[in-house]
């Protein structure tokens, strides 16, 4: 609800209000089976080109070079390297969690390319390009892309 | 970030993936506004200022008079709780209040009210029965609990009926 504060010693109010704006969509089909694995097995899916033998994390329907239709789920470890990583420390609405949130691209085992994710567990300046870590589950899972809660080192 | 999921028949999972994203901001009331804010957040009282060269009040209170473009100034005077429902609308299509994605409560009735000062006033009605609204009928204003005060003329919950 709307927070109206008196400033001091004036008769002056700051108004503070919000607009609303909520948004739906749909994970799809393919997507939706990524995401139920995550929240029921706690597993990543990846998903193979037959044609270019190469395995995306996150799964895609069409193949990026080759155009092909996609349907070949396999799945991937729950470790990985560190490509590259960043820290945020500027707080807004759409991040998922207060920072600062370190944030990597970690190519999991078994996959081609690196996927975009939060890091955790250790202090945002132990981070390092090529180590080694371990996705962390949340407990209550929803069928989200953060029921993985964040990277964490090996 | 909510999810929900949704099965339908033969067990086909679509997940739906649902983000709010509120924008904030603030607004300062200035001095005139402010007053309306202090004096219904604190006296329950509807002030408004008068404009010293044609005594009219001013509503919404206003620096400077429309009619006369000189400086109002601060002659404030308290209005009237009191009045009379000159016209009114009668909500039944459902809406979301955009601010906060809740929804209003339906039915509600909207009206201009003439406070017994001469001063019009939009606000709602605790009468949401179409069949006992009608223009002419006299209202006074009911007001919000102390913890609930503090949002102007949103202090004033609705304007109820009174027998005269």
């Amino acid at each position: 609800m709307p927070a109206t504060r008196k400033l001091k010693d004036r008769d002056v109010y700051l108004y503070h209000g919000q607009i609303y704006i909520p948004n739906t969509y749909t994970a799809g089909g393919l997507g939706t089976q990524v995401l139920a694995a995550l929240r029921d097995k706690k597993k990543i899916l990846g998903i193979r080109c037959p044609a270019c033998n190469r395995v995306y994390v996150p799964a895609r329907s069409t193949c990026k070079d080759c155009f092909g239709q996609l349907s070949e789920l396999v799945e991937v470890s729950d470790r990985g390297t560190l490509l590259t990583y960043t820290v945020v420390y500027q707080p807004h609405i759409t991040q998922p969690v207060e920072p600062p949130i370190p944030y990597g691209i970690v190519q999991l085992d078994g996959a081609d390319n690196g996927f975009l994710h939060m890091l955790g567990g250790a202090d945002p300046g132990e981070f390092r390009i090529g180590m080694r870590v371990r996705a962390v589950f949340k407990k209550e899972r929803t069928g989200s892309i953060l029921d993985i809660r964040y990277f964490k080192p090996l | 970030m909510r999810q929900s999921a949704k099965k339908t028949e033969k067990q086909q999972e679509y997940i739906s993936i649902r983000f709010d994203a509120p924008r904030k901001y603030r607004w300062s009331t200035g001095k005139w506004i402010g007053r309306t804010y202090l004096e219904a957040k604190e006296n329950k009282k509807i002030v408004a200022n008068r404009c010293p060269q044609c005594r009219e009040v001013l509503w919404p209170p206003m620096q400077v008079c429309g009619r006369c473009k000189v400086e109002a100034g601060e002659d404030w005077v308290e209005l009237a709780q009191t009045g009379t429902v000159m016209q009114y609308t009668y909500l039944v299509y459902p809406l979301w209040d955009p601010h906060y994605g809740e929804k209003f409560a339906n039915p509600y009735p909207n009206a201009m009210i003439l406070l017994d000062d001469g001063v019009y006033i939009r606000h709602f009605l605790e009468e949401t029965d179409p069949k006992k609204l009608k223009a002419g009928m006299r209202v006074r204003a009911v007001w919000r609990e102390d913890a609930e005060r503090g949002e102007g003329t949103a202090d004033i919950k609705y304007f109820r009926t009174i027998e005269e």
